[in-house]
């Protein structure tokens, strides 16, 4: 039964004692459409709010090592676990680095060195789908099940960084470093 | 001899020979970051590169003297290009020959070996430079450079010059080809 205010008193039906302002008929259709409001009310907060979460995790640092040979490109790749808790675990990932405006560079003092971010979402991958900086790659789904991967596939996704052999060439010898930085969204 | 016509053929073969060492410089840097659970999730990764300290030289050409006039000296230069990755783009340069004791001389058979000069400048385009002593490095050298092979930017960036005196020509014996190598080491500064 659904309780309706009129007249600011609790009526539990249309009984024709109770319904002499509205009639009824106008009864009967007031108490359904505040029941269907009501439904409607009960449906969408009955979605938990974690559904719509997301998480990343096992990331590791890139380490390239002293570089030697300057004429071929060097990549690093990690497989990361990417979770998410919409229906189709869907995501999207956007990256930026730590040069100027989140351009994807190294620096060693005044010096810098380019590098190319990659993605694929599957992991143990070497190659994947190019990132630009500060833009989002979306439509992208993990069959992770737990947020840390702790069951189900140990990871999800595969994160590399390249750098390339023109880029090594022209860079100046030194240390170099910096923070690439990944926001996961979901979808 | 007719030493105003002798035909001294001289072939002098240059190597090619790059050298390098690695600058180790380590550079501690945060670590990883992992995101939390939420409507976005947000991670970091650091990334350490070190590049090593190299150097190239290329263009090199061999040497020849062919015909020459005994009376008068010999000389032969060439354009080459030597590159550096070093924040100064310097290097150092050591030469050593085919002779005894890596001696810059040339031979044929049997015949009495013959002498002949290394001249090093540190631009291209260059008749005479800095005399080179065989194992001895010139230091101090800078290179105008930007691509290992000068496939791009300047297209040479230092002198090699090679000369015979006059007095030595008119020592070698008219006919036989005398040969030799002359072997250019190059390392970063």
């Amino acid at each position: 039964m659904v309780a309706v205010m009129i007249d600011g008193a609790r009526s539990r039906d249309c009984s024709p004692s109770r319904h002499r302002y509205l009639g009824r008929g106008a009864c009967h259709r007031l108490i359904t459409r505040l029941a269907a409001l009501l439904v409607a009310a009960v449906a969408v907060s009955a979605a938990p709010a974690s559904a719509q979460k997301v998480r990343v995790d096992g990331l590791t640092d890139v380490n390239f090592g002293t570089i030697v040979n300057l004429t071929a490109d060097s990549r690093q790749s990690q497989s990361i676990c990417v979770y998410s808790q919409t229906a189709n675990g869907g995501y999207n990932v956007r990256t930026f680095g730590s040069g100027p405006g989140g351009a994807f560079t190294l620096a060693s003092g005044g010096d810098l060195l380019a590098y190319e971010v990659q993605w694929n979402a599957a992991p143990g991958q070497t190659s994947g789908t190019m990132l630009s900086a500060n833009t989002t790659l979306a439509g992208l789904t993990s069959a992770a099940s737990h947020q840390v991967c702790n069951n189900g596939p140990p990871t999800t996704a595969s994160l590399i960084v390249v750098l390339r052999a023109a880029n090594l060439a022209g860079a100046t010898a030194g240390a170099y470093s910096g923070t690439l930085t990944l926001v996961i969204g979901a979808e | 001899m007719d030493r105003g016509r002798a035909m001294i053929r001289v072939g002098i073969r240059t190597l090619l020979i790059t050298s390098g060492f690695a600058v180790a410089m380590s550079q501690t840097a945060h670590a990883s970051t992992q995101g939390t659970l939420g409507a976005t999730s947000t991670g970091s990764v650091t990334i350490n590169a070190t590049i090593a300290s190299r150097v190239q030289i290329s263009g090199l050409s061999d040497v020849t003297f062919n015909a020459v006039d005994p009376s008068v000296a010999a000389s032969s230069a060439q354009n080459v290009c030597v590159w550096s990755n070093t924040s100064t783009r310097g290097y150092r340069i050591t030469a050593a020959g085919s002779g005894s004791g890596s001696a810059f001389t040339l031979a044929s058979g049997t015949l009495p070996v013959v002498p002949y000069s290394v001249e090093w400048a540190g631009s291209s385009g260059q008749a005479s430079g800095s005399a080179l002593s065989s194992g001895t490095a010139l230091t101090g050298l800078t290179s105008t450079a930007t691509n290992p092979t000068c496939a791009s930017g300047a297209t040479s960036s230092a002198s090699l010059i090679v000369k015979m005196a006059s007095a030595d020509l008119q020592n070698m014996q008219a006919g036989p080809t005398y040969t030799g190598t002359l072997t250019l080491l190059v390392a970063p500064e």
